[in-house]
């Protein structure tokens, strides 16, 4: 269990940082198509900004705002967005994940459309991974101290 | 402009290999952390020539922005764990 | 645009000779604590200088608004982890080094005579 840091520096500059780290991360997702970047990418910034959170404020700090639960529902959630996309172009009539069959829905050109159709697919991409590292960096870092269950055992 | 580019870019990787000595043969994790980051700093200016020297800056400066960040977290979080252990000499 | 060029190849070469300098110190300093004195304020000051060229470089445009982005966080972040390392270092109890470690040539007999005789 990660407990606060005590030192004031450090605290300040992770707290100025963090925001910034998030909207880069937004950034990253949303021209995935024009540089470098995309879903994965962007989801896995998102989570370097709660890792730096927790190791500079404490894990306690940083479960209040990102709960075990809240990163499981997050990661169905981005599961959802992508599956349900690729659903309901089936549903418009096009093949799985067709998204030139968005237009009706939306309104725009076919190009257009596709665009759209990716853009909604990346962001359900970049929610699932950083649900997904946020639980992976609790569960690592929530290890007990070997000894506390061994009075069970003997 | 492009040969000053690299020759600064050449320049740069043979620092590269001078903080290299300093990782390898620290004789603490600390020393060897303060080697890793000076290598990052400098990758970073190294990539940013390279995307000069390519006329893609754009797509560089998006790469080097993030191991700008995953090396300040990087040093973080090795010094918390060396705190919280204490143990130094590896 | 020669006046671009001009200033970008100022600062870069100050930068670069700021590289220089501050890995010379990372190699020949003889302590962890004043290595990191070296890294955390010439690298920074060595990156600023040459991001800050690049960014002149390129005139006024979005590519250099986001490399003086990339300035800024450095400036913030590089000596933040030099602290951090240095007070991981200090907790444990890494000792610093000191003038008495080193061969001192002005320690001579005369000096050191009445020293020692008042120390009885």
């Amino acid at each position: 269990m990660i407990k606060d840091y005590q030192d004031v520096i450090v605290k300040t500059v992770a707290r100025l940082v963090v925001p910034f780290i998030v909207t880069y991360a937004l950034y990253v997702v949303m021209h995935g198509h024009h540089s470098p970047g995309g879903g994965f990418q962007g989801g896995v910034i998102l989570a370097a900004g709660f890792v730096l959170l927790g190791v500079t404020h404490g894990l306690e700090r940083t479960r209040r705002r990102m709960s075990e639960k809240a990163a499981g529902v997050m990661s169905s959630v981005g599961v959802f967005i992508y599956a349900g996309t690729g659903i309901l172009c089936i549903i418009l009539g096009g093949n799985y994940l067709d998204y030139g069959a968005l237009t009706g829905l939306l309104l725009v050109s076919r190009p257009e459309a596709r665009s759209l159709g990716i853009l909604g697919v990346e962001i359900g991409v970049a929610l699932a991974v950083m649900a997904v590292m946020c639980l992976i960096f609790f569960s690592i870092f929530t290890v007990d101290e070997p000894g506390e269950d061994e009075g069970s055992t003997e | 402009m492009n040969t000053f580019f690299l020759v600064v870019g050449v320049g740069m990787c043979v620092l590269v290999l001078f903080c290299l000595y300093r990782a390898t043969m620290g004789p603490d994790v600390l020393n060897r952390a303060a080697g890793i980051s000076a290598i990052g700093t400098k990758t970073l200016i190294i990539l940013l020539l390279m995307g000069a020297v390519y006329e893609r800056v754009e797509m560089f400066i998006d790469i080097s922005m993030v191991y700008a960040l995953l090396n300040f977290i990087g040093c973080l979080v090795l010094a918390r764990y060396i705190e919280e252990t204490g143990e130094v000499s590896c | 645009m020669l006046v671009r060029e001009i200033g970008a190849v100022v600062l870069l070469s100050s930068g670069f000779l700021l590289f220089v300098t501050a890995t010379m110190g990372l190699l020949r300093f003889p302590d962890l604590y004043s290595r990191l004195h070296a890294t955390g304020k010439g690298d920074t000051l060595a990156v600023f200088l040459s991001l800050l060229g690049l960014a002149v470089y390129y005139g006024l445009s979005i590519t250099s608004v986001k490399i003086v982005f990339i300035a800024v966080f450095m400036f913030l972040a590089q000596p933040t982890a030099a602290h951090a390392l240095s007070k991981a270092a200090f907790r444990c109890r890494i000792p610093p080094w000191t003038c008495e470690d080193v061969c001192c040539l002005t320690k001579t007999r005369e000096n050191t005579e009445g020293k020692n005789d008042s120390a009885i």
